[in-house]
């Protein structure tokens, strides 16, 4: 069916009018952030004229935002990782038959999806865990990362769709040979595995980077915050004084934006494996 | 012992132990499992029915449909059914704009349009950005005093808004922005579900007559009716569960308070009564159980397969 001049035009008019609803608004903070705050006060939102790169440098020192990417980083890694781990072993035998009731274990860990909202015993739970011992739980750097860790979710289901296309016969050749179960999921399993892996990763990590509500429960102290508290805060700080908000987002986006173009597409079909497999 | 491990399958990884290793590391993903969400899950429902208090070492007894009670019949009654109100709005508006502009979309860049992979990339750029970024970029357009939103609102209408703080108009903006930040998500959808569609039934349809409309209606959109399906349900339980851009934005002030925002702020801020809360996060549960269960009704109604 070929588009008739008209339908293409307007096609391309409607895309533009929603590019300029996500793009101006990035483009309108970039802005922002290189005025100084006198001449944000004075012309909001005109193109800057006096560049003012000192906002960055002073966003950066008072919002401490070092420390709070740090943060970031180690909870984002270390969850991404063990959640994959996890999932393997989670995946592994219930999709090849290899634990008793494999078939109910799989129902039980979807029901996963349909839960009632866990949060209140959650919370009681994470306090009772830092009462007993002070290492774990509440406000705890481990606790955290083992909250955000499951071995049952979306990447669950993905890695038992993947791994029933993954040939018995393998499983048979390498017990033959001599290799144990754990060195056969570790050296051959996982590599077979990898488009569905960079899924997995990909998911993961942007779902315990993003996270919003877990460190306003669970990480109440500064020195646990991780880059999405710190920018909350940093907001409560600087009320208005959007120059320097503005800083604050664009260094907590900008390694969002310039990573994401690497891995872009990867993404988006990963978005959609994920969404379509749940 | 050797039920636990044989079942249909022979386990070709050697004999004796060797034979619990796949139970002993399955176990590991099951107890993470059953102690922070299985087991607090079930554990709040039981909550709902008893005075547990938030006190370590506190004993809790069971007190019935109290809770529930107090949740509908008490001096507060008001506020809870405000909330629930506004849950119910922002589901239905949520779901219901978001599906819409997303299939819309969806269908427009499917025409093969030039640069489609850039366009979907920036429409899906908000849920990388996370929820803080999102609400702050838009805390900046929407400010009051010198936002551009505001300015341009001024020059077309002559008129100011608060935004978000406005007691009127502040959950209409969050709604705006919840959209703006999930709609490439649910666009993605479409997209895999549209191009899928066999083109040859486009050019069988276009022998036959048809103008755009009716193949949309009756080509494409049973087709893609499980993208719809799938669209569906994750729009309708989101918007029943997530609070995190109420909480960035207006933090439940000016009349923004949803069912997802009340349990986070009673279990969290308020008092130590944890029964509460969970009375409400089981009200919640069965709210999404029945308008899930709707949707899918509804839309399996429509699905085909050629």
């Amino acid at each position: 069916m070929r588009n008739s001049k008209t339908t293409q035009i307007l096609s391309y008019a409607v895309i533009g009018l929603l590019l300029i609803l996500y793009v101006v608004p990035l483009l309108l903070v970039f802005n922002v952030s290189l005025k100084s705050f006198n001449e944000y006060l004075l012309n909001p939102i005109g193109i800057v004229k006096n560049i003012e790169w000192g906002n960055y440098s002073q966003a950066w020192s008072e919002g401490n935002f070092a420390g709070y990417f740090a943060n970031s980083l180690i909870y984002t890694v270390t969850a991404t990782v063990l959640t994959i781990i996890v999932s393997l072993f989670a995946a592994f035998p219930v999709a090849r038959g290899y634990v008793m009731w494999s078939g109910f274990i799989y129902m039980f860990f979807l029901l996963s999806q349909f839960l009632p909202n866990p949060m209140v015993a959650q919370y009681k739970l994470m306090l009772s865990f830092k009462e007993s011992v002070s290492f774990f739980g509440y406000d705890t750097k481990l606790g955290y990362i083992l909250l955000k860790t499951t071995g049952t979710g979306v990447v669950f289901m993905m890695f038992v769709g993947y791994i029933k296309s993954i040939s018995r016969d393998l499983d048979e050749a390498a017990g033959m040979d001599g290799s144990g179960y754990i060195r056969y999921l570790f050296q051959i399993i996982l590599p077979l595995m990898k488009p569905v892996i960079a899924t997995g990763v990909i998911l993961t990590a942007i779902g315990i980077w993003n996270d919003f509500v877990g460190p306003i429960m669970y990480l109440p102290s500064p020195s646990n915050y991780p880059i999405t508290f710190g920018l909350k805060e940093f907001r409560g700080q600087y009320g208005n004084n959007w120059p320097l908000l503005a800083c604050g987002i664009t260094i907590v986006a900008a390694p969002l934006i310039i990573l994401y173009t690497f891995i872009q597409k990867y993404l988006v079909d990963g978005a959609l494996a994920g969404a379509v497999k749940s | 012992m050797k039920w636990i491990c044989e079942v249909r399958e022979m386990y070709p990884f050697g004999k004796g132990f060797n034979r619990f290793i796949p139970l002993l590391l399955l176990l590991i993903p099951m107890a993470l499992y059953i102690v922070f969400y299985f087991g607090p899950s079930i554990l709040t429902v039981i909550y709902s029915f008893t005075d547990v208090k938030n006190l370590p070492g506190s004993t809790y007894q069971f007190v019935g449909l109290d809770n529930y009670r107090e949740l509908f019949f008490s001096g507060n009654s008001g506020e809870r059914w405000r909330s629930i109100v506004n849950t119910l709005i922002f589901m239905f508006v949520v779901t219901i704009v978001q599906n819409g502009v997303a299939l819309f979309i969806a269908v427009i860049i499917n025409q093969r349009l030039k640069g489609d992979y850039f366009y979907r990339a920036v429409f899906f750029l908000p849920v990388v950005l996370g929820v803080a970024v999102v609400a702050l970029i838009w805390g900046m357009m929407f400010d009051p005093l010198n936002g551009p939103v505001n300015r341009l609102y001024d020059a077309l209408f002559g008129y100011q808004d608060m935004f978000f703080g406005s007691f009127t108009h502040a959950f209409g903006y969050i709604i705006f922005v919840q959209i703006w930040m999930y709609m490439g998500y649910s666009m993605l959808i479409f997209l895999a579900g549209l191009q899928s569609v066999p083109k040859d039934l486009y050019e069988a349809g276009h022998i036959d007559g048809t103008n755009k409309w009716q193949s949309f209606r009756h080509i494409t959109f049973p087709l893609i009716a499980p993208s719809f399906t799938v669209n569906m349900l994750l729009s309708i339980i989101g918007a029943m569960s997530t609070f995190d851009i109420i909480l960035a934005t207006t933090d439940g002030r000016f009349n923004t308070r949803t069912m997802a925002y009340d349990v986070y702020k009673e279990t969290f801020r308020g008092s130590l009564e944890m029964g509460l809360p969970s009375a409400l996060s089981v009200i919640q549960f069965l709210i999404i159980l029945l308008f899930v269960v709707v949707a899918v009704r509804q839309t399996r109604k429509r699905e085909v397969e050629y």
